[in-house]
Order: C-alpha cells, then structure tokens, then sequence
C-alpha cells in the first residue's frame, strides 16, 4: 500500500490529497509539493523528447523515508503516489497501474457535472475509490 | 568546569589537508640574506597545486621526529589502536622527503676549499640529524656568476666531483641556482627535480610498509591490515598517485569492515571508517569517479546507520552522521565548483538536507538522554583528550583491547561527561547553518518548493531556539508562495506559527494580518483555534494582551513588551492587505467606464467576511486618484449596524463622486480601499486592499457561476478601478439635410440643423468640420453659409455664439468635389451647457457623401451626311455632334451650352446657339446636338476642334459650368472639292436638276474621266462619259437632267470620277482620294415622291437651249 495519494492541478495548486496517516499530512504535503520540483523540471526539459504518450514520471525523490511517483496528464495534472522505503512489494509496475487507475477514476470525476473545474475534489466517492487504490485493496 | 576539547566529531584538519609532498629547505637566512629571502619567497609562492610540494624552511635549530625502533617481529606485538593521531600530521608537516640544502658557492670562489668543507659539514650535520629516514638529501649552490658553458669546463667538473665527495652526495643531487633574472623559471626545474627525489622517497616508504605485511597475522592484528593500508594510500597521496591511493584507501576500509564491532571500539572504528571514507570520497571526484563516490558513499552510511554504539551516546551516532553527510556535500560542491555537472536530483544540496535530518536526531536524542546532565563528573574522565595516541577511543579507556572487560563506574563516568558536554552543544546554530548549506545548493539546481520548505524549516529551528524574531522573518517571505500555489493547509500551518512568533515579539502589525488571514475561509484551522485567535484580537482591539495559544517560557517578558506597546499614545497601524487572503475581501468597481462629466460617478464597494465570526468595521473608504491628487472618501452610513458583518456576509455600499469638470478626458482611479478595523481611541488599523478582491488564483469567471452564491454574488463581480471622465453628451440633435449623392463639380449642400430639446442656453456654440481623409482633401473645396463667400480651409470652424433655448439653428455648407469617390465628414459640436454652472459638453456626428459623375460627354465627329469620318480634309465642311449621357440621379437641367472653336476651325452656321437650352435630362437620358465647322489646315496630329461648355444644375440646384475639350481628327488635303446641288426631293415624271461642281484647288492642272452609271430609277440627261480638264483655281459644273421613274428612297445615278491613265499630273490626287471624295460628297439616295396632280412647276430644269451649247 502506499501511504499518501496526491492530484496536484496544473497550477500546481492541491486539487485532493489523501494519506494513510492524518498526523503525517503537513509533513507529506510538504514534501509533495517538493517533488513539483522535479516533475517541472522534467516537464520542461525531457518531455520534448521522451514520448508523450508516456504519463509515467517514475520516481521523484527517494528519500531514506519515503519514496515519491510522479504521473503527469496531458493536461499536466499531476498525480503523485508517496511509497515507504520499507516497502519492496510495490515495484514500479504495481505503481503504474495504481497511476491508471487513479487516472480513470479521476476522469470520471471531472466529468460530472457538478464539480467545477479547477475546484479541490471534494466528491466522497471520489475519495472512496481514491482511498481503496492507495490501500491496494482493488 | 569547562574542559576545552575539540570537537570530537569533526575530522581533524591534518585529514582534511591536501597531502603534498613535503620538502624541507634549510641553509636560507631569510631573515638577513635579500638574495635568500627572493629565493625562499619563490619557492614558498608557488602554487603547491602545480607542484605537488610542499616547502619547509628547516633551521639549525629544528628538532625532527625520532625514529623509532625497528621492529623485527609482531609475534607478540598487539596494537593498541587503529590510526595513530600524530602519524599523518607527523608525514605531512614534519618529516621532509627531501631535504634541500642551499649554500651560496660559485665556481671560481677565492675560498672554495673552505667552503666546501663548510658546505660538507653543514649536509653532514643534517644527515645525521634525519638518521634512520630515508630522507634524500639535495645541495643547491648559489651563484651570483653565472656559468658560461664552455668556461674552464674541466675544473668546473672537478669542483662538482670534490664537493659529491666531500658531502658525501650522488652527483645527480647537487643542483647549481644561478641568482639573477630568471629565478622563477630556475625553480620551476629546481621543483621538478625535488619531485622526482620526493616520490622516490614514498616509494620507498610503502615499500616499507608493505614489507610488513608478511608479518601479520589475521587474527590478532587486524587493526595493522587497516593501519598500514591507510599508511600506504597516504604515502601514495603524499607522492600524488591518486590511483595508488584508492586502491590502499578501498583495502583499508574493506579491512575496517572486518573488524567485529563490539561498544568499545564502535567509537574508534566509525571515526576511522569516516576518515576513510572520506579520503575516498574524494580522490573519487579528483579521478573523476562521481558516480563511485556516490555509492560508495551511500554504501558507508547504510553501513553504519544502525551502529548506534552506547544507547546514551546515540547522539554521537547522529553527530556523526551528519558530520558525515555534511562533508560528502562539502567535498561534492567542491568538485562541482571544479566543474563536476550536477543534476537537480543529485546534488550537494541533497546530503547536507541528510546532515539536517541528522542533526535534527542528535539535538532530540541529546535532549532525550541529557536532560540531567548538569553536573560534571569527578575526576575528569575526560582528561587527555587532547593528547590520546589514537583516533575515536575513549580518554578514560585508552589503548584497551575489546578483550579487556570494561570498568561499569569509569564507563558511566565518561558518559555522564559526554552527555554533560553535549548539554552544552547549541544544536540549533548547528542545524540552521546546515538548513543555510542546503537552502543555498537547492537554489542553485532550480527546487524552489523544496527550498522554501527547508526554509521553513530553518524558520521552525530558530522558534525552537527561541529566535522569534528571525523565524517570523522567514515565515513571513515563504507565506507568499504557499499562497499562490494555493496550498492552504500549509498556509494556515506556517500562519498559525508565525502568529505564535508576531505575538512572542509583540509585532501587531503581523500578529493582526496573521489572524485576519487565519480567519479566513481558506485556512485549514479547527474551529475552536479561530474562536481563539478571533477572541484573542478582540482583545488587542480592546487594548488588552493577547492570550498566549503555545505555553512558552518566553511569554513573560512579551506580555511586557504588548502592555508597553497597548500603552502607548493610540496609533493607525497601516495594514497591506493585497496579496493576503484575509477573512475581509472587498472589491470594487466603477458601475460604467466612462461618465459624463455632469452626471454622478458611482463607486461600488463589496466587502465580505468570510470568517466564522462577526465583525464590526469602524469604517469604509476609498482613495480615489485623478492625475493630480488623491481624494479619500469615506461611506457614510445611518447607523453603525451597517458596517456590522455577520458570518459570511457581503455588503454593498455605494459612494457617489461629482467630477470636477477639470477631470475631463482625465482618468480616475481607485488607488485603494481602506477598512477601519479597532477602536477610535485604541489602535485603528487601516487596512488596504487594492480593491481587486484577493481570489489570486481565481477559475475563469464562466465558472465560477457554477459555485452557490449568497445574495450579492460576490465572486462574479468582477473589479473595475478605472473609469474615465468624458464630456456631457450633448441631448441636442442635429440633422443634416442633402440629397445624396453628390455630383462631382457642383456646390453640394448641406444643411445642418440643430433642433433641440433642451431646457438650457447654450454658450460659445461651435462647429468644427473636417474631412476625414486626408488624400481627398485636395479635391474638395468648401464654402460656407452662401457661395459667394470665399473658400474655406479645413478644419471648418463655425462659431455659432450663444443660443436661447428657443432658438433653432441652422448652417448650411457647401462642398464641392472634383473627383469621385467617398467624401467623410467629422462635425464636432461643443458648447457650455449654462446650467448652474457651465458644463462643457459636445457631440461628434458623421456625414459620409458618395460623389458620382452627373453625366458622361462623347462626341462624334461626322460628315455632313452624318457619316462617321476619319479624317478632315481642308476646306471640307464637317459635323460636330457632343453627346451628353446623365448618369445622375436626380434630374438635370442643362441651361446653356457653348462650343468655342478653336483657331483654325471655322463656324459654318449662320449663327451659333445651343440646341439644348432648357432640355431637362433624367438618369440614362441623353442629349446630343450639332455644330458645323471646317479646318483650313493641314495637320498630321487630331487637332483640337474647340471646348465645349456646358451650365447645368440639378432642379433647385446650384448652376454648375462643366468646361469639356473637344478633339478631332487629323487633317487632310485633297486638290480637288466636289459639292453637288440637289433638290430636297423629287416627283416622279418629273424633271429635277443636279448639278456637280468640282473645283481645283490646287495649282495644277487636273484632268479627269467623268462618267455617269445608269440608274433603273431614273432617265438622265447629261454627258454620260467624257474627259474634263480643269485649271488651277478654276469650277467645272456638271449638269444633269434627272427624270424620276419611281417613287421611294431611289438611289441616284453615280457619278464615277477616275484619273485618266495617261494623266500627267503627279500622284497629288489618287483613285482612292477621288473615290472617298465622292463617298462623303455625294449623296447615294433622293426621295421621289409620287407624281403631282396639274402640272408640276420646273423652276431647276436645264434649259433646253443650253443643253444644245453643250454640245
């Protein structure tokens, strides 16, 4: 399982964040922020070259804590997946299709009519399915 | 009791020294020799980079390092420790690997044999001193002379040989230094030579060392496989072989790791284990081996992480790893200022975050176990610390093997004087330079976000040091960014401490701002906390001391320093509000963008509390700009409930403004939007906002429709600051009567009527006309008010003066327009409005007028039978016939038309006058008359024949001369003129007479065939067929008794005329000239009317009796 799930708009402002310890979440959101570094650096620099079909950032940091995964739309909405350096299980694969999976559900979300674009993700669905994928229990 | 010991953690600096070569130099009195001193200060100065020595100035005096003794065997020997503290510092600065005597001696020196026992003496005396090393020992001689190279070769040579012998020196090492200009150059071959003799002193010494390896034995001395590989790679630095040097350097800390670690050594092998990694950590970067160093350095701190040695120690463990991390980003910043490349994800900036992480671990554990270590232990544990024999023991424990079982008193003792001297650490100094190094490189390699978190950390450690001040500081310059990117919840977490540090530092400046903003609908606070902090700047209102949220020492003394500050004379605190989100918005708009400038400018004002609580402002007001000053004007309210704001709630205020007519064409500009917050008599705060509203990242403004609103829907307003005065809008109207389109030429008129409804009089009443284009502007002209005024330039003013309400007013201008196309009027009106006061005001209209052509002229030029022509012939009579097609829309009325002639062509009418007086012509009508004329000379090119003129008007127009040059034809000259008289008509049996008339006009003589073919419709009588001669300037007549048959349009017999082909005249007149003459002369056809009733009348009939003369 993952310990924090983060969709980070394109203005990089926090559209949800959830993370598997309350007490822990100024600390993650820190430190999700800090991995915008990197996902903008990469943005800027390797996406002219790199396929851009290719959403998958792999790792951004890898701290003796945690590690972080970076996932960028088209519409460079970043997804962002925090992983304890304990756990072996996840490997890159189990990451990447948490991402797809993470992705799917959100373009469902933005597709009801009711959330404004733009806005934080607010949906409880939402945060359900959300939740369940950064437990691993689907 | 304070013992002063050096920091036992860091790495000691003969480690951290750049090994050089050492070489000692001794025979140099620098301190009276000049020449001695120009040579030790180059050698001194040269970059020991270069070089890779080191420079020594050795004297008599000095005292080296005694050799020890030679061990021949190990078999009993057990080492005590792994590094020895006075060994690298002992090869480093103290023992020489060269020693370099210098003498002056020149060749041919008087005294050279006493010299020379000198100079003998003096490397003898130096021998023995360095008795046991390896030391090389070299000679320089000093010469002032130099030495040409053919000069007395021989003796010079022995000399060399008498002094080798006499010292007792290898040739190769006696070196000759010429004193004179090229000393730089001298000792750069000098150092060269030294090196050569340094390195082959390593050598030999790691062969030394090596040779003792046989001795060994794994088990009891593997502290001596780490020691001497450490010695060889240092030998192999000190020789400047960096490779040599990694492969000794990787051998000792593979040996190291050999080694079991029990408590007591764990001290001594994670000190030895840093060295060590250290050292190859960094000739890894020197040899170009980042990515080596890299994971050789992350190899060692997996390593060693979980070696915590004492658990009362463990804040040693954390000191060292951070010390060890702190020196990996040392060493790799250094090389990336040699130039190493580094990426934003691999850098030093990351491993001095690393120090912090474990910095941060050594000050909670040093708090964790050395709470109650005041008091230092007695007798000193810790006494010679200074002075151990080797690296990372313990001074109550010395030389122990891990055999030896620890004594638990001494033991306890030396950690209770450990812990006690980690009490006395100020970790947080540690910890913020640290945050300093990181925040530094993380700016360097474009983090920005990480940068400001680590930022916020260092703001955090000074609050835990008890630094308000500073923490605020840096507090206060993240929050912009936090807020921009909208992460609220770490907004309201960085807010809620720096709040915490405005009220420790009695800043209510902040502190206000900060509540505001913590209040606000955006911050993440539990509600309980805003109901305190909301209750808590009530009190400041109220002139009382917050309460404290966080219990610290501290706030004592900032309940002082509030009570001094409340106490104070009551002062405004000016509050910059703009990029705040505070929980008071306000926007503010200008209900139009442009007011006239007698009407009301309407300001609008919303303001919202977005908080949990009710808030009561003091007041409202705006500064409103124009170009010059800055008005404030304040909401005026009924009752002080208006400016109460429940939860949530917006309110609308409207302030009304009367431009100042000086502000016309002028902007006005809302600078700022105050909010009085306080008590009058207590602290006021004014707090500013730009009036935009503070939505910094607003979604677009479609959307926003999606959200719920309140009842004024303040987040779809959007602000409006500017606004611009603009003259009163005139409510007169104003008519231009005229009959497009216009004609080009004539005096087009336009009326322009101002009809009014107005209750005012006007003043200074004035037109301004113009045309719009300025590339039309040549070929329109205007007059006003009647055409016989003058012409006008542009811009046409028309001062019209002053009006009474009753008045109408009307100006009439005509235009006129040479050619056609658009023609584009700007009528300005403005006048004073005489109102109370007098207002300028004006109006601006359009008057766009097409210009056509009002006819199209033609002319046809034709014989006199009206037969086309192509050419005039001199004398010949021809017709002119202008046609006038009207292409206007309206009607036209020609009134005269007149053709003058040119010289050369001649009238032919009995009198002139037009034919078209009167003739009214309508769109697509034409009107065409005749004039006749003939040319009297010849001319090749058409000749002009005359200008036409021609007065028109439309109906009720203005008469208008259109002037038309008319061409002809070129002109010709034939000798002979034909003209025939014919009746009007015939009868039918009736004899009529035609009589032909040819006439030279020439001066030759011309002769001609005449014949006359017959015709169905006529009996003739005449010649038929003869010959004429006719003399120059002479008429032969011709004629013929015609006796119509039929009735009808008949042709006419014709007449032929032929030049005969025995002709002796020239080619003056040809077939062709003659058959075009009888073409345009002659008429083909008569009309022969039916025979009369009684008997016709033959007035023209040739006689009979003449008919016979004939013949």
């Amino acid at each position: 399982m993952a310990i924090c799930v983060a969709i980070i708009g394109k203005d990089n402002s926090p559209k949800y964040f959830a993370c598997s310890n309350p007490d822990d979440e100024i600390n993650l959101q820190y430190k999700v922020l800090s991995s915008l570094d990197v996902i903008e650096e990469k943005l800027n620099t390797a996406n002219k070259v790199t396929d851009f079909r290719e959403l998958f950032l792999g790792t951004l940091y890898s701290l003796e804590s945690h590690k972080i995964y970076g996932y960028v739309t088209n519409t460079k909405i970043k997804f962002i997946i925090v992983v304890d350096s304990t756990n072996t299980a996840l490997r890159d694969n189990e990451i990447r299709s948490m991402f797809r999976k993470i992705h799917s559900i959100y373009a469902d979300n933005i597709c009801n009519p009711f959330h404004i674009p733009g806005e934080p993700i607010t949906s409880k669905s939402f945060h359900d399915k959300a939740t369940s994928i950064m437990f691993g229990t689907v | 009791m304070q013992n002063v010991i050096p920091d036992q953690h860091a790495f000691p600096p003969e480690l951290c020294a750049k090994p050089l070569s050492l070489v000692g130099i001794s025979g140099l009195d620098t301190r009276n020799n000049a020449t001695h001193k120009s040579i030790w200060d180059v050698f001194g100065n040269t970059k020991t980079d270069v070089s890779g020595l080191n420079y020594k100035l050795i004297d008599n005096a000095y005292e080296f390092p005694v050799v020890k003794p030679k061990r021949n065997s190990y078999e009993w020997y057990i080492p005590k420790g792994i590094l020895k503290k006075n060994w690298m510092e002992k090869h480093l600065n103290k023992i020489p690997a060269v020693m370099v005597i210098f003498y002056d001696l020149d060749w041919n020196d008087p005294q050279w044999n006493e010299k020379m026992i000198e100079c003998a003496s003096r490397v003898q005396s130096i021998r023995v001193a360095l008795e046991g090393r390896n030391t090389k020992l070299s000679v320089v001689l000093i010469q002032n002379h130099s030495v040409n190279p053919g000069d007395d070769d021989s003796h010079q040579t022995e000399r060399v040989n008498a002094l080798c012998t006499s010292c007792e020196l290898n040739p190769n090492s006696l070196f000759v230094l010429p004193h004179g200009d090229h000393l730089q150059g001298y000792a750069t071959r000098l150092a060269g030579a030294f090196n050569d003799l340094a390195q082959n002193y390593y050598h030999t010494e790691i062969r030394n060392v090596k040779s003792h390896r046989e001795h060994l034995q794994k088990q009891t001395h593997q502290y001596l496989f780490v020691r001497h590989q450490f010695k060889m790679g240092f030998l192999s630095e000190l020789k400047q072989d960096l490779h040599g040097a990694h492969k000794h350097y990787t051998h000792a800390y593979n040996n190291l790791l050999e080694i079991r670690i029990v408590d007591t050594n764990a001290m001594e092998i994670r000190t030895v284990a840093g060295f060590i990694n250290y050292k190859l950590c960094r000739l890894m970067f020197s040899l170009n081996l980042p990515r080596d160093a890299i994971s050789q350095f992350k190899a060692h701190t997996e390593r060693f992480k979980t070696r915590y040695g004492f658990q009362e120690l463990s804040f040693e463990h954390h000191a060292w790893m951070a010390l060890q991390n702190q020196v990996f980003g040392d060493i790799f910043d250094e090389a990336v200022k040699l130039g190493l490349p580094a990426v934003q994800t691999q850098h030093p900036g990351l491993y001095y975050q690393q120090a912090v992480h474990h910095a941060t671990l050594r000050k909670k554990a040093c708090e964790d176990l050395c709470k109650g270590s005041n008091v230092y232990p007695l007798p000193d544990p810790l006494e010679g610390i200074a002075t151990m024999d080797f690296y990372g023991q313990r001074p109550w424990r010395p030389g122990k093997m891990t055999s030896d079982p620890p004594d638990p008193q001494v033991e306890w003792n030396g950690i209770k004087a450990l812990q006690f001297l980690e009490n006395q650490v100020n970790h947080s100094i540690i910890i913020i330079t640290l945050y300093g190094l990181a925040v530094a490189q993380f700016k360097t390699y474009r983090c920005p976000r990480t940068r400001r978190f680590l930022v916020v950390q260092m703001a955090d450690e000074y609050y835990n040091s008890g630094d308000y001040g500073k923490a605020l500081t840096l507090f206060s310059h993240m929050l912009w960014d936090y807020r921009s990117e909208c992460w609220w919840s770490l907004l309201s977490h960085i807010l809620y401490k720096a709040l915490q540090c405005a009220f420790l530092t009695a800043r209510i400046d902040d502190y206000v701002i900060f509540t505001l903003e913590l209040l606000g609908s955006k911050s993440t606070l539990p509600k309980s906390q805003k109901l305190q902090i909301f209750e808590n700047l009530n009190s400041v209102f109220r002139k009382q001391c917050p309460e404290a949220i966080v219990i610290l020492p501290e706030i004592k003394k900032s309940r002082v320093l509030w009570k001094n500050l409340l106490g104070e004379a009551p002062q405004t605190y000016k509050l910059e509000m703009n990029n705040i989100v505070s929980c008071l918005d306000c926007k503010v708009r200008f209900q139009e963008e442009k007011y006239q400038v007698d009407g009301l400018v309407i300001i609008e004002i919303l303001v919202r509390n977005s908080s949990d609580f009710q808030i009561t402002l003091l007041g409202i007001s705006i500064s409103l700009e124009n170009y010059v000053k800055n008005t404030e004007i304040c909401v005026e309210t009924t009752t002080n409930q208006d400016f109460c704001f429940a939860a949530g709630q917006v309110k609308r205020f409207i302030i009304e403004y009367k431009p100042n007519p000086a502000d016309i064409n002028k902007e006005l500009e809302i600078s700022s939007v105050h909010l009085y917050l306080g008590h009058m008599q207590n602290p006021l705060f004014d707090l500013q906002f730009n009036g935009l509203g503070n939505d910094i990242k607003s979604i677009p403004m479609e959307l926003v429709h999606f959200r719920n609103c309140e009842s004024i829907d303040f987040d779809n307003i959007k602000a409006l600051l500017k606004c611009s005065v603009v003259p009163r809008h005139s409510k007169l109207a104003m008519h231009f009567e005229h009959a497009k389109p216009a004609l080009v030429g004539e005096w087009y008129k336009i009326r322009i009527n101002l009809a009014d409804s107005r209750d005012y009089q006007v003043n200074n009443l004035i037109f301004e006309i113009s045309l719009q284009d300025d590339d039309v502007s040549d070929t329109t002209e205007f007059k006003q008010m009647s055409l016989d005024n003058e012409l006008e330039k542009l811009p046409i003013k028309v001062s019209l003066g002053d009006i009474s309400p009753s008045d109408q007013c009307v100006t009439v201008l005509y235009m006129r327009a040479f050619t056609t196309g658009e023609r584009n009027l700007q009528v300005n009106v403005s006048f004073n409005l005489h109102n109370d006061d007098l207002i300028p005001s004006s109006m601006e209209e359009f008057i766009h007028v097409s210009v056509v052509k009002p006819f199209d002229f033609s002319t046809k030029i034709l014989t006199t039978h009206f037969e086309e022509l192509i050419k005039h012939y001199v004398d010949e009579t021809f017709v002119i016939m202008p046609i006038i097609n009207c292409l206007s829309p309206w009607p036209l009325v020609i009134e005269n038309t007149e053709l003058d002639y040119h010289d050369n062509v001649h009238n032919e009418d009995v009198s002139i006058s037009s034919q078209l007086i009167g003739c009214e012509v309508s769109n697509g009508e034409t009107a065409s008359e005749i004039y006749m004329a003939n040319t009297s000379k010849v001319s090749d090119s058409p000749i002009l024949i005359g200008n036409y003129t021609i007065h028109w008007k439309r109906a009720n127009g203005e008469s208008t001369i259109t002037k038309i040059p008319i061409n002809g034809l070129i002109v010709d000259f034939i000798p002979l003129d034909l003209s025939v008289s014919l009746p009007a008509y015939g009868l039918v049996r009736t004899p009529l007479l035609v009589e032909y008339q040819l006439k030279n006009k020439s001066h030759h003589l011309i002769q001609l065939d005449v014949s006359v073919e017959g015709s169905e419709a006529f009996m003739f009588a005449g010649h038929k067929q003869f010959q004429t001669t006719i003399l120059p300037g002479d008429r032969r007549k011709l004629k013929y008794n015609l006796y119509p048959l039929i009735a009808g349009s008949v042709s006419l017999p014709r007449l032929v005329l032929s030049v005969p082909e025995n002709s002796t005249d020239g080619p003056s007149l040809r077939q062709e000239h003659l058959n075009s003459l009888l073409h345009r002369s002659l008429p083909t056809h008569i009309y022969v009317m039916p025979q009369m009733k009684g008997q016709p009348e033959l007035t023209n009939v040739i006689k009979r009796c003449e008919m016979i003369n004939l013949n």
